[in-house]
């Protein structure tokens, strides 16, 4: 084990109680492990599987196929139209999320009466579970039963049965639930800016165009990198709404094909084999979003 | 020159509070739309044009504890007469409710709530405990590998669920703990563990590191001096991780429909399955989801000032 | 705060525990699992009357039809004790017993001489696997089939009846084959009115829209393949089985907007909306539409079966479910006790007064049933009809693949033609057979 170095090197707490070796030992060790047991053992056991034809749902004796599983589902069109799905949907979800979350934290960025009251209210929709969103914007959307093209003027626009459209229906009941957490973690950047800083560019005679992208941006960024970071990773998993809204082929993203294989046809291996595709994907994704926020923070 | 800009901005200020207003308006009729269905007679919930005043009743709320069974003949004058109120409001509805001999059959509701509170209770509670330590520990002490781990927990995250719902299915079987309160809470922790240390992180990094050195002078030990000195200036950052880690418990679908059925399951994959039979009954559904949202609405309405303080990620420098 | 935080951590795992483990201490005690519909309820209801006797409280347990399949098969595949019994849908029976997730109840069913007081439809359909074994996994619940509700205020109005004698040269009734139904989609089909011809089902997650394609299929003449050989090429995607999917296909085209995932609860509010004229359903969920409560149109609603083919054959999909023991449950015998109870003549009676389809015979042709509600008579008229999916132990698979290649078709017209989707499907039955080594 490296040496560790302490807050003080000559501190007497060492003398005292735990040493600091044990401390760190007793408080990070449980969780690391806790994690690997969790969920880096889970993942060795699908790695396993997905070399192989196992099946959940028979007592037959598992064979190994290789790299079978991956070749069949990589050379699938099919599997890659799950990821162009998701691909656009994560794009248009997330980017909806980040322009509406941090306009409204803009707007919401200064003296305003119930600012507290509004603000939780604006969290709501995040604090829903998923399943009973979808559910209700089902009800919404629809033309026949549901206020929503009412409320708009859309006639009988079928927004859940088009197959062009479902998808951005999908996309607005989650931008929707979770642009308020967007707006929060901008509201926290916002609110974290120096008011010296506006007051110095005032004095400047800085326009507010000038004042918004050299000081108010680069400040906020970090957070909303963060905030990028979690919605990115967060849409890409995304399957209650979807799965519970509309199953059009044009909707069905690469989870809820994975809950088909899994929980529906039984091709576990296969399916542990699709969720291992998935899982490097998001990992090179959000590398490059983490080297990105240690360069922003450095800044 | 300084009245103008500041009548300029004072302008710019009303317009922004009408756009707030507008926007908050927009976002919440979703929510007044389920809200007032939970109050709405059946037969209203469906118009269009959308019934927008009503009187309201409590029918739904009846519907939701009780079991329930569609007539299918019109019910006996004389028992309807002798029916307490609100077996009458269930007849009215074309329903009767179920009895185990004399008794009131009630729902499972109450029940799958109570799972849902022990189960995102102490999840929430071990997954925002262990990543507050974990996160003292990366904060304070140097570990070989620092920002590998750290990114190790990060990637724990990005899973997406049905993905270690697999593995988890598989080996919950194998330990005999599908369909258990304990299965689901291990689930959960390890969900928002990864969560609870990047936030925690953040923000122990911005606790001075003197506050603590002055206590070990004073003869404290570093475990005193946690506890007594950074904890206390923590509880913004576990305030805000806490919401978001109960959020999440409270809500997860996925795991809850696939691990759980009998004994452990909790509310979101139990509300869809009180849709009702023949014809949904959005009135119930609504009822239940307006009880299902109070407990979060009001926990996080109770932290709401820790919330903005305490989501920086240490990405805010001061 | 931390041993604040640890006293009610250690709290809050005694809690989980205690009740995490409450139903080993108590043995009496039966849960049965079903799909939630009015049958489940009513079933609940029966069940008291057995707890209410034996002091055995039994539960039953549901979730919403999509999730149905998914659920029961974790939990078996989980060998997990959860439910004592299932109501499975009669296509599980293959994966039930050759899984081993269900118990073997021929012993029973000989004792209990259930061959003959069942009707043999149902006990061939709901238990018996494979076909004519001899071989019994269950023991028929629930009977169902789909028909078909309509509006006999819209039908019988003398200003509509004129007005199609005049476009169709013949006159407007219940129609009594396809191409009458079409006819008659078409003619109340006015958007412009807010008006639309006929809802039927679309929903692609389980076998929703499989069993209105199904239907079709059968009343055509069609098969979905030779059953005993495994044959498919030739059978699923004949001409024959082509124009039934072109005729669903053309169906769709009067449905209501956003028509495009539709299960029983949509098909019932186009009735109860003023929507459409006619409506597929199974007869199990008519209960709702004959309720005056939930359907201001519940005076004016008419059911009928299925409609003749062009060839003048006359099917019906069949629903409808047996109740089979799982194999993992730890109170297997309480449960078999508990059957002995269901088969009695009289629960049977007591069954279907409660709305219950009961599959005994004696009661199915009693005149007291077939006029206890609107429905019941074109219910008893259906169950002489009846065809069933195949219930091949991989028809999971088979399920999806359907969904997969007709679904895009009959929204969005994907795919060419019925016959190429036909074909595709058929592609990839007969691969999913040659996988599991079926047939020659």
């Amino acid at each position: 084990m490296a040496a560790i170095a302490t807050l003080n090197p000559s501190s007497r707490a060492a003398a005292r109680g735990w040493s600091d070796l044990t401390i760190r030992n007793v408080f990070i060790i449980p969780t690391i492990l806790f994690l690997i047991v969790f969920n880096i053992f889970p993942l060795l056991y699908s790695l396993g599987y997905s070399f192989t034809d196992f099946r959940a749902s028979v007592n037959e004796p598992v064979k190994f196929v290789g790299l079978a599983n991956y070749r069949e589902l990589l050379s699938d069109p099919r599997i890659w139209n799950n990821f162009w799905v998701t691909a656009k949907y994560v794009m248009v979800s997330v980017f909806g999320q980040m322009v509406i979350g941090f306009g409204l934290a803009l707007l919401l960025n200064r003296k305003i009466p119930a600012k507290g009251l509004i603000t939780t209210l604006l969290m709501l929709p995040m604090m829903m579970s998923a399943a009973v969103v979808g559910l209700f914007w089902r009800l919404l959307y629809d033309p026949s039963w549901g206020p929503l093209n009412y409320a708009l003027g859309l006639g009988d626009l079928a927004w859940l049965s088009d197959a062009d459209l479902a998808l951005y229906a999908v996309a607005i009941t989650d931008i929707w639930m979770w642009a308020p957490f967007v707006m929060l973690l901008s509201l926290a950047g916002l609110s974290a800016v120096p008011q010296h800083l506006y007051e110095a560019a005032a004095i400047d005679r800085a326009g507010s165009w000038y004042t918004f992208f050299n000081i108010t941006l680069p400040l906020v960024a970090p957070l909303l990198l963060i905030a990028l970071i979690f919605r990115t990773m967060e849409a890409f998993k995304t399957f209650d709404v979807a799965y519970i809204l509309s199953t059009q082929p044009t909707t069905e993203l690469v989870s809820i094909k994975l809950y088909k294989f899994a929980f529906q046809e039984w091709q576990t291996g296969k399916s542990c084999a699709l969720a291992y595709i998935v899982l490097i994907m998001v990992l090179a994704i959000t590398n490059i979003y983490v080297k990105y926020l240690n360069k922003a923070k450095e800044r | 020159m300084a009245v103008v800009t500041s009548s300029r901005k004072k302008a710019m200020n009303r317009v922004a509070i009408a756009a707030v207003l507008v926007i908050a308006i927009i976002f919440l009729s979703p929510l007044y739309w389920i809200g007032s269905t939970a109050f709405k007679p059946r037969s209203l919930a469906t118009t269009v044009p959308p019934t927008v005043f009503f009187q309201p009743e409590i029918n739904s709320f009846i519907k939701l504890f009780t079991k329930r069974v569609q007539l299918t003949k019109p019910v006996d004058p004389a028992v309807y007469e002798a029916a307490p109120w609100y077996e009458k409001r269930v007849y009215d509805g074309g329903e009767r409710i179920l009895r185990v001999g004399p008794n009131i059959q009630l729902s499972q509701y109450p029940n799958r709530f109570m799972n849902s509170l022990i189960v995102a209770i102490i999840s929430t509670v071990i997954a925002v405990s262990m990543g507050t330590i974990t996160a003292y520990g990366f904060s304070r002490f140097k570990m070989p590998g620092e920002a590998d781990w750290l990114f190790f927990i990060l990637s724990t995250r990005m899973l997406p669920p049905i993905v270690v719902a697999i593995p988890m299915y598989l080996m919950y079987r194998v330990v005999g703990l599908n369909d258990s309160h304990i299965g689901l809470i291990i689930l959960y922790t390890a969900f928002n563990l990864s969560f609870s240390v990047w936030l925690m992180k953040g923000f122990m990094d911005e606790i001075p590191k003197e506050y603590e050195e002055a206590a070990l002078v004073d003869g404290y030990t570093r475990m005193q001096s946690f506890f007594k000195i950074v904890l206390p200036e923590a509880v913004t950052g576990i305030a805000a991780t806490s919401v978001f880690c109960f959020i999440t418990a409270w809500n997860e679908y996925a795991f809850a429909l696939i691990m759980t059925n009998r004994r452990a399951q909790t509310t979101p994959p139990f509300i869809p399955s009180q849709v009702g039979s023949g014809l949904i009954d959005w009135t119930v559904i609504a009822a239940g989801t307006l009880l299902f949202i109070i407990p979060v609405a009001v926990f996080t309405f109770m932290l709401r000032n820790h919330l903005l303080r305490g989501v920086t990620f240490g990405a805010i420098r001061k | 705060m931390l041993r604040r935080t640890f006293l009610s951590l250690s709290m809050g795992t005694a809690i989980a525990l205690c009740s995490t483990f409450p139903s080993a201490a108590q043995a009496e005690e039966l849960t049965i699992f079903w799909a939630e519909w009015d049958p489940a309820n009513y079933l609940q209801e029966l069940v008291n009357l057995y707890t209410a006797e034996t002091g055995v409280t039994v539960t039953v347990q549901t979730t919403p039809w999509p999730d149905f399949q998914t659920k029961t098969f974790a939990e078996f595949n989980a060998k997990g004790d959860a439910f004592d019994m299932v109501v499975g849908d009669s296509q599980w029976l293959g994966a039930g017993s050759t899984g081993g997730h269900y118990v073997d109840l021929t012993d029973f069913f000989a004792k209990h001489k259930i061959g003959e007081t069942m009707a043999p439809a149902t006990v061939a359909a709901y238990a018996e696997y494979p076909g004519k074994s001899g071989k019994y996994w269950a023991v028929p619940l629930e009977g169902d089939a789909a028909g078909w509700a309509y509006r006999k205020d819209w039908f019988e109005d003398p200003k509509e009846m004129a007005a199609f004698k005049a476009k169709y040269g013949y006159d407007l009734g219940v129609p009594k084959d396809y191409k009458q139904l079409r006819d008659i989609a078409e003619f109340f089909h006015r958007p412009d009115e807010k008006r639309y011809g006929i809802a039927i089902y679309t929903d692609n997650s389980y076998d929703a829209m499989l069993m209105g394609i199904e239907s079709t299929i059968f009343s055509y003449g069609g098969e979905l393949g030779d059953y005993a050989s495994y044959k498919v090429d030739g059978i699923l995607n004949s001409a024959t089985n082509a124009e039934a999917v072109e005729m669903y296909k053309s169906l769709y085209g009067f449905t209501p907007p956003n028509w495009g995932k539709t299960f029983f609860q949509e098909s019932n509010q186009a009735i109860t909306e003023n929507l459409a004229a006619m409506s597929l359903n199974f007869f199990a969920f008519f209960p709702a539409l004959a309720n005056k409560a939930t359907n201001p149109n519940a005076d004016v609603t008419g059911y009928f079966a299925n409609p003749a083919g062009p060839g003048g054959a006359q099917h019906a999909a069949l629903g409808g479910q047996g109740i089979s023991i799982v194999s993992y449950s730890k109170k297997q015998e309480a449960a078999m006790k508990f059957l002995e109870w269901f088969i009695k003549d009289e629960t049977q009676k007591k069954w279907a007064e409660l709305g219950g389809y009961t599959c005994n015979k004696a009661v199915l042709e009693s005149e007291a049933f077939r006029t206890a509600t609107p429905y019941n008579e074109a219910f008893y008229q259906t169950m002489f009809i009846v065809k069933d999916f195949w219930a091949v132990p991989e028809y999971a698979e088979l399920l999806t693949q359907i969904n997969t290649h007709v679904y895009p078709y009959v929204i969005s017209g994907e795919g060419g033609s019925a016959q190429a989707v036909l074909d595709n499907v058929a592609k990839d039955w007969n691969a999913t057979f040659k996988k599991y080594g079926r047939g020659g």
